[in-house]
């Protein structure tokens, strides 16, 4: 499956530098796949918590865990989730921790390390964008 | 202003007060013609239908059209949608960053995603299917006109926000 690298608008004009994403859909928001950054800076997968609720992803009582995210303190609630990655083409489903933190600041998700375990992931950034593989 | 008639009722409008009726409200799906109303793709009879208080059945799209475009509005057929394969054209010659992480480059996703910094959108291809300041008002309105993402995510106000991340 191949990702183009998402470029975005600056608030001053010009465009960001493309970083490297993937859309990774929660079980109940498949129509909504959320754009997630390739971290390998990170451990987690984690996303903003306003989606748990529109997926149905009951988080009361869930474990949590406070941490510090671009230098702003967050929570975080984990919930194991079924997840879906495609291109449009291909598919592939995994079921995984999903923390879900607020409040989030950022614009996408963040796919950490916890994602790749499950992927071949090749990073073309020259190319502007990446090309993943699951694993079995 | 401009005085135009639509299906038998007479009306007394401008830009503005056509913006204005637009204000809290989502364009719809574009299935193939659209006016360009403050950096926004809207189907014209809904924009007309919401001016007006008319039923959408008491006129034609053309109608609508001419109506919007008597009164300085841009409006355009959309172009056959995209293939979902997020890989478009940028891939083959990627930009290069010139200064603090931005670049000059026009791409076409860049651009229209630029009229909607700070609000979430969903995407598919290089359109922007629906923009809205929350998540929330974003599924809500793929539920409702059944329509599909191939991602979602929030437009950055600043490049702060997609730097400083890895955490745990």
């Amino acid at each position: 499956m191949r990702f183009a690298f998402r470029g975005l608008p600056a608030a001053g004009g010009g465009t960001l530098t493309p970083r490297p994403v993937v859309d990774i859909a929660l079980e109940g928001l498949a129509d909504a796949p959320m754009e997630c950054l390739l971290d390998t800076g990170a451990l987690r997968t984690r996303m903003s918590a306003e989606l748990a609720p529109l997926a149905g992803i009951e988080l009361s009582g869930a474990l949590t865990e406070e941490f510090y995210i671009g230098g702003l303190k967050t929570v975080g609630a984990v919930a194991r989730v079924n997840l879906t990655v495609t291109d449009g083409a291909d598919e592939f489903s995994w079921d995984a921790p999903v923390w879900f933190c607020d409040p989030w600041p950022h614009p996408f998700g963040l796919a950490g390390l916890g994602f790749m375990y499950h992927f071949l992931v090749t990073m073309r950034a020259n190319d502007g964008y990446l090309d993943i593989e699951p694993q079995p | 202003m401009t005085t135009m008639t639509v299906s038998g009722h007479q009306f007394d409008l401008d830009s503005r007060s056509v913006e204005a009726a637009l204000q809290g409200a989502l364009p719809e799906p574009i299935h193939e013609h659209f006016v360009v109303i403050n950096g926004r793709r809207w189907p014209p009879k809904q924009v007309l239908s919401l001016v007006t208080g008319l039923d959408r059945a008491d006129f034609t799209t053309h109608q609508a059209r001419r109506a919007l475009t008597r009164l300085g509005f841009a409006a355009a057929r959309a172009v056959t949608p995209r293939g979902s394969h997020p890989v478009a054209s940028s891939a083959a010659a990627p930009p290069r960053p010139l200064a603090a992480g931005t670049t000059e480059r026009r791409e076409p996703q860049v651009e229209a995603l630029r009229p909607f910094i700070g609000l979430w959108v969903a995407v598919r291809g290089d359109d922007v299917l629906v923009a809205a300041p929350s998540a929330k008002e974003v599924v809500a309105w793929l539920a409702k006109h059944r329509q599909r993402a191939q991602s979602m995510f929030r437009v950055p106000d600043s490049e702060q926000a997609i730097t400083g991340t890895a955490p745990q």
